[in-house]
């Protein structure tokens, strides 16, 4: 997944960036509602870790803004506050989950795959596609019963594969998930984790449509 | 209220008093009046009695025979005597007296005018160049009977007037008062954290200016409160995020490390990290309950904030809540944030001190009561009675702050409810179990 987070305690920013980067997922980390903007309009994010008391503005205002202009990205709040009527006010304001500060990392993990999940429809973390078995929860996956292990970029492109299998996915559109990495995304790189997850998931696993991107075949379906 | 400070009481009282007082004196005024004249008018007829009986008396006289000296008049008809008389000459020799009549009531010597003894009134005249006079003499009793009269027949009607004009003025006085006793109730009826001005435009001109007092004290305690509220809210943002800071960077720190003794050492820092963001958590908590605060303005359903709560829960103890609510919505003037962190602090100590086999029930009443029960060993009562001391564990090897049931016990407090702590639970051998209404405020 994309993930932006906006943070502006650094050394917070930083833990939460490093964990979701570590689940496999792209992360973008600004520390200004400006330059989450900036981001939002630049990049399609699949999910949103929002602080609420930021340097330019409160974090509400923000997320009604968005929701108001019909963005529908899936919203975690991060807040130190811990009432239930600044709850209540976040989830009406368009958050679908909403996590206290001080948070365990693991329990941040899972609630950014469970609102994720909730987000796709389908809430349920094990999913089968053709031979495979994937537990988006533990970021696993099993071939025919046998375990798959994948890095974290690995594991971030086929993530982008899993959630629409069977259709096509562009270039730049898997560039996107690999970006927030920082890695020079170079002409071959999609290619190379391409051709590397082919190897691990089987040949026929991921198809190449010419000029035009690759695609999650579903054999069985 | 006291009676010492009852305006009603001592209004009643005093002002009966005083017109009773007034009427006494108006009465004995009218009767010293009356007196007066019933005296002129005695007097007249004494007078009026003694100048028709002289003619004839010294008729009478000088038509006797020579000798004869003292004569009682005859009586026509027997009857008492009013006025008696005695005719006599001018050294006191009886020359005629009529039928009752006593001397001895009379001076030794006759005079004229008016004159009174210790028992009656005289009137003497005299005739004949001062040689025969006539005496009347009136019994002073007779006067004072009448006056006596005259007085009773004053007073009469006071036994009656005097009850009626307490009780109208009792009632004039309540009446008066009436708003002045509801100002009074709708600031006792509030609860302990309800400080929105009272209403006083309904009040006597004469208490108008306790009411604007009353309600500038008020506004200056909300400000105050305000202020305390907001201090506890910002110490409570600005000490989690430099321990959310420190608490996941220690957890990305130990996916680093190799070293298993750093490793542990580490999640030895993580721990104590934790317990202080909940101590410090517990302590904001405790704070903010004690400020006050657990009242709102208005009424919000508790229901679904029971809810979200448990559902909190469920992540640190998959499956050991049971949660049961109510059909309707359960309305309170309870404050939601406040409603929060009493549930949470109760279900917590429920989970941590309760047995790990048995269930946590939760359980909402459609009336607002609200139960947290688990299993567990009895508590003795002594100990039991000391739980919502602060830092007050039962005797458990649960860690806790020890400060939950007081929290939850001091908002219960603030908001005038009383929490029931009960070892063994209602309906079981053991366990414990915390009760309150929430729906009744």
């Amino acid at each position: 997944m994309r993930v932006l987070l906006v943070e502006d305690t650094e050394g917070l920013g930083e833990a939460v960036r490093d964990q979701i980067a570590d689940d496999g997922h792209a992360v973008d980390w600004v520390q200004t509602l400006a330059f989450a903007e900036a981001s939002i309009q630049t990049t399609a994010y699949d999910l949103i870790l929002l602080d609420l008391i930021l340097p330019d503005g409160h974090g509400f205002g923000f997320l009604r803004k968005l929701r108001t202009a019909g963005y529908s990205t899936p919203v975690i709040i991060l807040t130190a506050r811990d009432q239930v009527s600044d709850r209540i006010e976040g989830l009406n304001a368009g958050a679908d989950d909403y996590l206290v500060k001080p948070f365990d990392l693991s329990e941040l993990s899972a609630r950014v795959a469970a609102v994720a999940r909730r987000y796709r429809g389908n809430p349920n973390p094990l999913i089968r596609v053709g031979d495979l078995e994937v537990d988006l929860g533990d970021h696993r996956i099993s071939r025919n019963g046998q375990p798959v292990e994948l890095t974290a970029r690995e594991w971030a492109l086929f993530e982008g594969f899993i959630h629409r299998p069977g259709m096509l996915l562009s270039r730049s559109q898997l560039e996107d998930r690999l970006y927030a990495f920082g890695a020079e995304i170079e002409s071959n790189t999609i290619e190379v984790y391409v051709s590397r997850l082919r190897k691990k998931l089987g040949r026929d696993a991921i198809a190449t449509v010419r000029g035009m991107g690759y695609r999650l075949e579903t054999h069985d379906q | 209220m006291t009676n010492k400070t009852s305006l009603q009481k001592s209004l009643g009282i005093g002002l009966t008093l005083g017109v009773t007082l007034l009427w006494l004196l108006g009465v004995t005024a009218s009767g010293l009046v009356a007196q007066h004249e019933m005296n002129e008018v005695f007097d007249s007829a004494l007078e009026e009695t003694a100048q028709r009986i002289l003619p004839l008396a010294v008729t009478d006289i000088l038509n006797r025979e020579n000798g004869a000296r003292n004569q009682r008049a005859p009586a026509l008809k027997d009857h008492d005597e009013y006025l008696t008389y005695l005719v006599r000459d001018r050294q006191g020799n009886l020359l005629l007296q009529s039928h009752d009549a006593d001397p001895r009531v009379f001076g030794p010597l006759p005079q004229e005018g008016f004159s009174n003894t210790s028992t009656h009134r005289i009137y003497g005249a005299s005739a004949v160049s001062e040689t025969i006079y006539l005496e009347v003499a009136e019994p002073l009793a007779h006067r004072r009977e009448a006056a006596l009269e005259a007085g009773l027949a004053l007073l009469m009607p006071l036994t009656f007037l005097i009850p009626v004009s307490l009780l109208g003025i009792w009632w004039i006085v309540r009446l008066s008062l009436r708003k002045v006793v509801d100002f009074q109730q709708s600031i006792e009826s509030r609860g302990a954290g309800d400080l929105s001005p009272v209403a006083g435009d309904q009040l006597p001109r004469e208490f108008e200016p306790i009411a604007l007092a009353v309600n500038r004290l008020l506004e200056r305690l909300h400000r105050a409160l305000e202020t305390e509220r907001s201090f506890t809210a910002n110490s409570a943002h600005e000490l989690r995020t430099p321990l959310a800071t420190a608490l996941a960077k220690i957890q990305r720190l130990k996916t680093r490390i190799q070293s298993d003794q750093l490793k542990a050492d580490i999640a030895d820092i993580e721990e104590s990290l934790r317990s202080l963001s909940v101590l410090s958590g517990k302590l904001l908590e405790l704070a903010k309950a004690e400020g006050g605060g657990a009242i709102s303005q208005s009424r919000h359903d508790l229901v679904p904030i029971l809810a979200m709560i448990v559902s909190d829960f469920e992540s640190q103890a998959p499956g050991r809540i049971t949660l049961t609510l109510p059909e309707s919505e359960v309305t309170s003037f309870l404050d939601p944030d406040a409603f929060a962190i009493l549930v949470r602090n109760l279900i917590e100590n429920a989970i941590k001190h309760g047995s790990r086999e048995q269930p946590v029930e939760v359980s909402m009443a459609a009336d607002g009561t609200l139960r947290v029960r688990n299993g567990g060993n009895l508590i003795p009562p002594d100990q039991l009675a000391l739980l919502r001391n602060r830092f007050a564990r039962s005797k458990t090897h649960a860690t806790g702050s020890g400060l939950g049931l007081a929290i939850a016990d001091a908002i219960a407090t603030g908001a005038g409810m009383t929490m029931h702590l009960r070892s063994p639970a209602t309906g079981r051998q053991d366990g414990f179990e915390a009760e309150l209404n929430v729906a009744c405020i």
